[in-house]
């Protein structure tokens, strides 16, 4: 194992900082860039009434406690009755969403944008990182890690003598890809929440199923018990007025 | 802490006597949760940023961590008063939200500061 | 919602700007982020920043929602000219416009041109079929002609598509019990409870709708959700406390030729009374003789 190496200055002033500088400057472009670019598509009127019978669902299912039994059981069957409930859906009407999303192309435009956005970039940066910073050491991670992540992260240094922790710059990349996120939802608020790997998650995904969901709510509503809350709240009432007069 | 977990006042109680029957609002809710995230990653950062200038190398800078995050808990505990179960369902939500999601900005923050400060 | 908090600052910031201390924008930001109904003194002082030019154009791309919201609030207060004059400088800015001609089609409301508003609406609705507000528009363009039925009828159909839209849900139990169609109101009243099962006011609502249905069992739902209504204020709602006595009386005077008797509200009835006494002593002493004799009638 080397002892201590002593690191140029230009590679800080050249290569860490303005790497680090690069990466917070394109997240924050992304972001608006995303911003401007999402379309405001005329939506489906059926897509709507889903959306709204599952929120208007999960409330039933939140709530539930809070209504008359006979008002509950009311509900119940109108959102899950077999034949025309709200939340049932006929078996040969759920879609296929790959099918679907062909048959629309708005929405594969729109899924298009989206995964553009975010790979065009990374790409660009990581090709622009791997073009002009290979093959030297840019920084050293203050923690030691096992030969096996040699190959990954000292990409491009061919010296097995040099410690792992002394990593190249694609590495101090990733580190930054992963590490800036943080960051990004502290100076661009929470609507950068949707970051990366939700994303990859979506795309594998291929979008929401309206009728998958759906379904869920309804099982969700099938084995929900129904226990009245407002009884209860005679006896709080009384402690809280209790409470009050003395 | 600094002034960014100012805004968990707004969270609702309904009574705390016999609170057997939980009764939340939602979007409150979301907004102690939002507000945990942001303190957590907050204090990843700048824990970071101490951790590096500080020049903690390998287990200590994990045990650093750890701690910063521990005091974060107590802080949120605190500024909630104690009684955790008025503003968040769970202990949990306190403890460990966010926890692994601040350490990707911790290990980059610390690198940078230590870099910066000790190898070149 | 409007929290306390959010409540303090808006009186805070009205003090403040009426006394002539300043804020007026911030005052104005805050009662459009919490849609507070302030036409007035938006009125009032969104003119004086519009008529101002230095302080106007300090305001960026902001100037034009403040000329929204300045139009929307002079509709309100009947001077149509100065609605006039900003959705004019609007459409200037902004031709062709769906915002801008809903402001349009209001204005048109506002002047009591029903019929040239509904055609209006109509073909904003063609070009957007989804947009809410020009929906709840239209719903209380026929409330304000005093066509309740048709009111009902948008917001059936509005509701039909946006079924978690508890605001028109509220809209449409208010009118249900201005036209005494109490079952249909309290049905809108559990939707609204199901959606934000801690505001009190549904509560109370719901409990008044039960109260008026009258029958035993709607008397003893209505009581417990007065209960209820007592527990999320804290027991600061007088006619939740009003509530409670009345319901218990009433269900003393149903069940009286029964033999079976539940004895285990009495209490809440006696101890609602005592809050609404020491109430009325700090608050308004001098009706406390009629509030006692009030009460003693109801005491069977």
């Amino acid at each position: 194992m080397a002892e201590d190496l002593v690191l140029d200055t230009a590679i800080r002033d050249w290569v860490l900082i303005p790497l680090s500088v690069v990466m917070v400057l394109i997240g924050i472009l992304r972001y608006f860039v995303s911003k401007l670019m999402r379309s405001s598509t005329q939506p489906d009127p059926k897509i709507i009434k889903e959306g709204q019978v599952i929120i208007r669902a999960r409330n039933l299912r939140a709530g539930a406690n809070y209504i008359p039994a006979k008002s509950f059981r009311a509900r119940k069957v109108y959102y899950s009755n077999e034949e025309n409930g709200l939340l049932h859906v006929p078996k040969g009407q759920a879609q296929n969403p790959q099918a679907q999303m062909f048959s629309d192309p708005n929405m594969a435009m729109d899924m298009m944008k989206k995964n553009l956005s975010m790979i065009i970039p990374q790409t660009l940066t990581f090709a622009w990182v791997n073009f002009f910073f290979s093959g030297f050491v840019a920084a050293k991670i203050p923690f030691p890690l096992t030969q096996r992540f040699r190959t990954m992260l000292q990409n491009g240094i061919d010296l097995s003598t040099v410690d792992v922790s002394y990593v190249s710059s694609r590495s101090w990349y990733f580190l930054n890809l992963f590490g800036l996120r943080g960051l990004f939802s502290l100076i661009l608020g929470e609507e950068n929440a949707t970051d990366d790997t939700q994303r990859m998650m979506q795309m594998s995904g291929f979008g929401f199923d309206p009728s998958k969901s759906l379904g869920a709510e309804k099982d969700g509503l099938d084995i929900i018990q129904h226990d009245w809350a407002l009884p209860k709240f005679e006896q709080r009432a009384e402690a809280v007025l209790r409470k009050l007069v003395k | 802490m600094s002034g960014h977990d100012n805004s968990n006042g707004s969270s609702e109680k309904s009574s705390s006597v016999m609170d057997d029957l939980p009764t939340f609002n939602a979007e409150n809710m979301q907004n102690n949760m939002k507000v945990i995230l942001y303190s957590r990653t907050f204090m990843a950062i700048i824990g970071g940023v101490i951790a590096g200038i500080l020049g903690l190398t390998s287990l200590t800078g994990f045990i650093f961590y750890f701690l910063v995050m521990v005091i974060t808990s107590v802080a949120l505990t605190a500024k909630a008063k104690f009684s955790i179960h008025s503003y968040f369902d769970s202990w949990n939500r306190v403890m460990l939200d966010g926890f692994f999601g601040g350490l990707m900005s911790f290990v980059l923050f610390w690198t940078f500061a230590y870099d910066i400060v000790h190898i070149f | 919602m409007v929290t306390r908090t959010e409540e303090e600052e808006v009186n805070r910031l009205e003090n403040q700007v009426e006394n002539g201390g300043g804020g007026a924008w911030e005052y104005l930001c805050l009662v459009h982020k919490l849609k507070l109904r302030r036409s007035d003194l938006v009125l009032k002082h969104g003119l004086s920043i519009l008529n101002d030019s230095k302080k106007r154009s300090a305001l960026g791309p902001e100037e034009w929602t403040l000329y929204e919201q300045v139009a929307v609030a002079a509709m309100d207060c009947q001077s149509l000219d100065v609605a006039k004059d900003c959705i004019k400088v609007l459409q200037k800015k902004f031709p062709g416009s769906k915002r801008v001609g809903r402001l349009e089609a209001m204005l048109l409301e506002a002047r009591g041109l029903w019929s040239e508003a509904e055609n209006a609406y109509s073909s904003l609705l063609e070009e957007n079929p989804f947009d809410q507000v020009v929906h709840k528009r239209r719903a209380a363009m026929a409330k304000a002609q005093g066509n309740t039925s048709a009111a009902i009828d948008w917001l059936n159909k509005y509701l039909d598509l946006f079924m978690a839209d508890h605001e028109a849900w509220r809209e449409l139990a208010e009118i249900y019990v201005s036209l005494q169609m109490y079952k249909q109101s309290a049905f809108c009243y559990e939707e609204l409870i199901l959606s934000q099962p801690t505001v009190p006011l549904y509560h109370l609502a719901y409990a008044d709708v039960l109260y008026t249905l009258g029958g035993l069992e709607n008397l003893q739902m209505a009581k417990k959700y007065y209960a209820s209504t007592i527990d999320l204020t804290g027991g600061k709602s007088t006619r939740a406390l009003f509530g409670i006595c009345l319901c218990t009386s009433a269900i003393a005077q149903l069940s009286k030729g029964r033999s079976k008797e539940d004895k285990e509200s009495s209490e809440l009835q006696s101890l609602s009374a005592m809050a609404l006494e020491k109430d009325y002593k700090q608050r308004a002493p001098s009706n406390l003789s009629v509030l006692s004799s009030t009460l003693r009638s109801l005491k069977i």
